[in-house]
């Protein structure tokens, strides 16, 4: 095939219909969006059939193939520790799945969850279900199979896991095959050792604080080009106006330095 | 009228077969009575033992045949469950000893539309029970169960008219009688082949030679005589119990068992046209090993969130709770038993997915996860009015069947949500940490991991709690940890009522 001078258009969004002049098999060059809908081309995103659901952060929204959470697929979200503000990220998405009378699933959460923090994110707690697995004897078994049996019942809406540490690979696939029946976004939050192996997931994201109520994102893996500089979203603030100002005054004073580690020595 | 007969050549067969466990049932198997072999399937057959031989006899020419004695009982509880899928065409079902069923369709056949559609959805609904089946329709009652015994093809014999009954029976073969079959050899060395000669030979000479029986089954079958039945009746309650061949050691075993006593109790709510709300699976143990006390029995009992009559939802439901139940020693006998059932229209059927079934689904699902992991670890999140965050949330656990509100509410706004959602700051955050964590401080700074917190908003005071055992006096900060995610801190404000527990704890992380 002749080398042919490769289109270099920005990735444009949303991507649903082909480029101008596809569908049509140009002499000497293949035109592989036409030929698959599953195909694209490294420099674009990947097209889904499926509607994805907004994130209410437009800035996100726009880096995501489909420009938002996908539906029917698993998406990895790796925390440092939780409380970095996954739930407030996660928050519109899931208040918009509760608005349209859909059941949102949480799965092994890590503390006790505050109703009242929910309910002020715009979730009503009551409409969501909580489920433990981990109370069992087998608890990774437990939880894997009610999450597994969640996602391939298909009615549940959307579905919040914090996955048990050292997931085995083979976990993970079997339960993005179960996801491929689930008509929504399947949020998995796992640690972040989880980074060095490789995922099942079609989109994974390194969530990690960036100054107080703002969130660096990494995008490590998604359907098109990758992501160098991680986004930086400001999220539903905790703190006020005032507040604000004083961590910027904070942050131009030198830290305190940490302590350091008294070193005892017995003279006796 | 309009008859239909069903007859079940291999009834007692198959009804023993349902007590062998799945990989047995493919195997050689035979029914011995009276040391002779009564019936053996094909694959017995296919080894040259034949009904009539001897035990011994059939056990040389295959080894591995599985025998064991013919029980009428057992049989009769088979076909029990065949008359009651039967009444849920007809209230007309009456019972022909020892393998056949009769139904009075013409009532019916209105509403099914004809007599093929009809046969067509008895069909699917006896197939659960795993019986070979013979067809026949006929306008005597008589006439059908001859018919039936007759048809050995799969679409079966059906005479729409008297005319072409008499026809047909005519020609029938005379040990389809089931009161001539003593005279059988008789008959034939008198030459007798079919029915009709029969029917040619004076009447008073056949009734004093052979019986009234026989002569009173002709005339019934031909339409001559009237043809009065006793239709079957349902008891209030479901009983059955299957008495395993092998015991069951394993729960995958006892749920192969189950599945039979299931599809039974699905035949008597279908019947009824009802749902099961709870049912109970008892398991008979087998005497300890030189123990002289039996294990008392299991009783394994099921509550269903929404009534159902789904054989693989139930089955599902039990392999869950028998998956969590430990067998004290090997199951001889299990027992099924339901007498709480729920009658309601059936469920509609739909072709695209909606409101309705996906509720009922989630039910489902509900339940299913409630059998395996137990009614408290699935959850529901409910707000509780108490300043003390501790006390603020609580959680209950589901009962998907009584709250059919919980799924599915577009329209249902709660008041304080929406309100809260629009641009006031968060103040709660959503991970507690329970109890709280301690923290060691230094200058009156606290510290997490060795690092000092930045307080940044704060003091937010909760005074709560003297009127019961939980009284807080705390002073809540916002700060920020050296990672720049922001956390919940207070501090003790009441030091003097509890010295030994002053300073500064870590509350909840802001996610």
């Amino acid at each position: 095939m002749a080398c042919m001078p490769l289109v270099t258009s920005p990735p444009h969004f949303p991507v649903t219909a082909p480029r101008p002049a596809a569908g049509v098999l140009l002499p000497g060059r293949l035109d592989a969006e036409a030929l698959h809908p599953a195909l694209w081309r490294g420099h674009q995103f990947g097209r889904c059939a499926e509607p994805a659901l907004a994130s209410g952060f437009p800035v996100l929204d726009a880096q995501l193939p489909g420009g938002g959470w996908p539906h029917r697929v698993l998406t990895e979200l790796l925390l440092p520790h939780p409380g970095v503000g996954e739930m407030r990220l996660l928050a519109p998405s899931l208040a918009a799945t509760l608005r349209s009378g859909r059941l949102v699933m949480l799965f092994d959460p890590p503390a006790t969850l505050s109703a009242w923090a929910l309910a002020q994110l715009g979730l009503d707690a009551e409409q969501m279900l909580v489920v433990d697995g981990r109370s069992k004897v087998l608890p990774e078994a437990s939880s894997l199979w009610a999450l597994e049996q969640a996602l391939r019942s298909g009615h549940v809406g959307a579905v919040l896991a914090w996955l048990p540490p050292r997931l085995r690979a083979e976990r993970l696939r079997r339960l993005q095959l179960a996801a491929q029946a689930h008509d929504g976004p399947a949020f998995m939050l796992r640690e972040m050792a989880a980074r060095q192996l490789p995922t099942a997931a079609p989109l994974r994201l390194e969530l990690q604080p960036a100054g107080a109520d703002r969130l660096a994102l990494h995008l490590l893996k998604r359907r098109g080009p990758p992501l160098a500089a991680p986004l930086r979203l400001a999220l539903p603030p905790v703190l006020s106006a005032a507040a604000r100002a004083k961590v910027a005054q904070l942050a131009s004073v030198p830290t305190a330095q940490p302590l350091c580690a008294a070193a005892f020595v017995d003279l006796s | 009228m309009l008859w239909i007969a069903l007859h079940l050549p291999l009834l007692s067969l198959e009804s023993f077969a349902a007590t062998l466990p799945p990989e047995l049932r493919q195997m050689p198997l035979a029914l011995v009575e009276a040391r002779q072999i009564a019936q053996a399937n094909a694959s017995a057959q296919a080894l040259g033992v034949k009904p009539g031989c001897k035990r011994a006899t059939a056990l040389g020419l295959a080894p591995r045949l599985v025998t064991a004695p013919a029980d009428p009982l057992r049989d009769a509880q088979a076909l029990q469950a065949v008359l009651h899928a039967c009444l849920a065409f007809t209230p007309a079902v009456t019972v022909l000893p020892p393998s056949q069923a009769l139904l009075e369709v013409q009532a019916s056949l209105r509403y099914f539309g004809s007599l093929e559609p009809l046969l067509q959805r008895l069909g699917s609904a006896l197939a659960p029970l795993g019986h070979a089946m013979q067809f026949a329709s006929a306008p005597t009652a008589q006439g059908a169960a001859l018919l039936s015994r007759m048809a050995n093809v799969p679409a079966g014999l059906h005479c729409p008219d008297l005319r072409s009954l008499q026809t047909v029976l005519a020609a029938a073969p005379v040990e389809l009688l089931g009161a001539g079959r003593e005279h059988w050899e008789d008959l034939q060395g008198m030459g007798l082949r079919t029915i009709a000669d029969l029917r040619r030979l004076p009447r008073a000479g056949l009734a004093r030679r052979f019986g009234e029986a026989l002569q009173g089954e002709i005339d019934r079958a031909f339409g001559e005589r009237p043809d009065p039945r006793t239709w079957v009746s349902l008891t209030p309650t479901f009983e059955d119990r299957l008495e395993l061949f092998a015991s069951a050691d394993t729960s995958e075993q006892v749920l192969h068992g189950a599945a039979v006593l299931l599809a039974r109790l699905v035949a008597w709510l279908s019947a009824q046209h009802a749902f099961v709300r709870r049912f109970t699976l008892q398991l008979q143990h087998e005497a300890r090993w030189r123990r002289s006390d039996t294990p008392p029995d299991t009783a394994i009992e099921i509550v269903l969130a929404a009534p159902s009559r789904d054989a693989a939802h139930l089955a599902l439901l039990l392999r869950e709770r028998l998956g969590r139940t430990q067998l004290v020693a090997p199951a001889l006998e299990l027992r099924l038993r339901a007498d709480d059932i729920a009658r309601a229209p059936p469920p509609n059927g739909e072709l695209f997915p909606s409101a309705l079934g996906e509720r009922e689904g989630l039910t489902r699902l509900v339940e299913r996860l409630q059998a395996r992991l137990g009614r408290c670890q699935v959850q529901r999140l409910l707000r509780v009015h108490d300043h003390r965050p501790e006390r603020s949330s609580a959680l209950h656990e589901v009962d998907a069947g009584a709250s059919p509100l919980l799924f599915g509410r577009p329209e249902a706004k709660r008041p304080g949500i929406d309100r809260h959602a629009q641009g006031t700051p968060i103040t709660r955050p959503v991970w507690l940490i329970e109890p709280p964590q301690p923290l060691p401080d230094r200058r009156d700074q606290p510290l997490l991991d060795g690092m000092p917190l930045q307080l940044l908003s704060g003091p937010e005071r909760i005074e709560a709690g003297w009127w019961d055992e939980g009284l807080a006096g705390r002073d809540y900060f916002i700060a920020k940890a050296p990672d720049d995610s922001l956390v919940w801190v207070y501090r003790l404000r009441l030091a003097d009522l509890a010295p030994q527990a002053r300073g500064w704890y870590l509350h909840g992380c802001f996610a």
